[in-house]
């Protein structure tokens, strides 16, 4: 039997990254509906796993993108998912429109990278380490900053156009 | 970017709504979804093959000209392999392995899953269109007990049908190129480097 208590303690506490994770890597309310609760199972599902030895925000960002990519090959859902709109997926307590167009520009950017670009992307932002993206990833440091450095590039001449 | 990023990380944990009951929620109804949307259209699917083969198979004796009995017996195996392809389809798509997987190995599954996903329905289309020239006759037989071969209107069947088969495959397989694109792109960048 899985501590519940502690469960939802550790999704509380990192809601906000699953929110994240769930915009960037879909294209409608639904489907982030779906994705946010897949992750929420996945992480439940794989608690057991869990081992001390990486830091636990670590294995938080490894399931929810690994989350992502199974999401990905999935059809639309019909109407199954619960009804938790509301609860799960307002917006960004914004200060104004400005801010909040801002934040969709900025979405609609990295939404036109690549999966490969946009998980290593995403870590960067969410301000990892180039070690901490490639314990993540898979990739090796260097790869990591190699990697990071095309993404920039790519991003900075997307947004000239 | 990063600065706007910080700034929408902080609008979004200010606006933490999750309740307690809804997580638990999440975490029953989120299998459900699972069985439902995965394990009973691949269900009914072999099932309905697999029905088809064993109505043919018990009605075997029916089929009493060679031609016929041959449309049976090709019928029957495409029935049971078309079964067997859908299992396979499905299961290509389902490796990913979420709790020990890095990202990068997630993307490889997935990218070569995908690949193996559309080489599966090619081959489905391909034994559809067989079991299109096969099974009506064994029908009309099985049903009516009609034997097509010798009703001249027959062949006008096929020539609607033929056309109407082959814009659908062609529509698929197009759409089938853009997921070929996308994995052979994901395979291209995986396979740079480490």
């Amino acid at each position: 039997m899985q501590n519940t208590d502690a469960f939802v303690a550790l999704i509380k506490e990192n809601q906000g990254l699953i929110y994240k994770v769930t915009k960037l890597y879909t294209n409608s309310k639904e489907d982030a509906e779906d994705l946010y609760q897949d992750i929420v199972y996945q992480l439940w599902k794989s608690l057991g796993t869990f081992r001390n030895e990486s830091k636990i925000s670590t294995w938080i960002y490894r399931i929810a993108l690994n989350a992502s990519i199974t999401h990905l090959r999935k059809e639309k859902r019909k109407g199954s998912q619960l009804a938790v709109t509301e609860e799960l997926l307002n917006k960004e307590d914004t200060k104004d429109n400005l801010q909040e167009e801002q934040f969709e520009t900025m979405y609609a950017y990295l939404k036109k990278l690549n999966e490969v670009e946009k998980g290593i992307i995403f870590l960067y932002l969410e301000g990892k380490s180039y070690d901490e993206i490639a314990a993540i990833t898979g990739f090796t440091a260097s790869n990591v900053g190699t990697r990071l450095s095309r993404i920039k590039q790519k991003i900075s001449a997307d947004i000239k156009k | 970017m990063k600065t706007l990023w910080a700034e929408m990380s902080a609008a979004v944990e200010k606006q933490k709504k999750i309740t307690d009951s809804i997580i638990i929620k999440m975490t029953r109804s989120n299998y459900r979804n699972k069985i439902n949307k995965i394990r009973v259209p691949e269900f009914i699917g072999s099932f309905l093959c697999m029905a088809g083969a064993a109505l043919i198979v018990f009605n075997f004796r029916q089929l009493t000209t060679w031609y016929l009995a041959a449309c049976g017996i090709v019928a029957c195996l495409v029935l049971v392999l078309l079964s067997f392809l859908s299992v396979m389809a499905i299961r290509s798509l389902q490796r990913i392995n979420i709790t020990d997987n890095n990202y990068r190995e997630s993307l490889l599954a997935y990218a070569k899953g995908r690949l193996q996903f559309v080489r599966i329905q090619k081959i489905n289309f391909c034994l559809a269109a067989l079991l299109m020239v096969t099974i009506l006759p064994v029908i009309g037989e099985l049903i009516n007990g009609q034997d097509v071969f010798k009703k001249p209107g027959v062949w006008l069947w096929y020539a609607v049908l033929f056309p109407f088969f082959y814009w659908v495959s062609a529509w698929v397989l197009h759409k089938y190129l853009k997921i070929i694109n996308d994995a052979e792109t994901i395979l291209k960048e995986l396979g740079n480097d480490g």
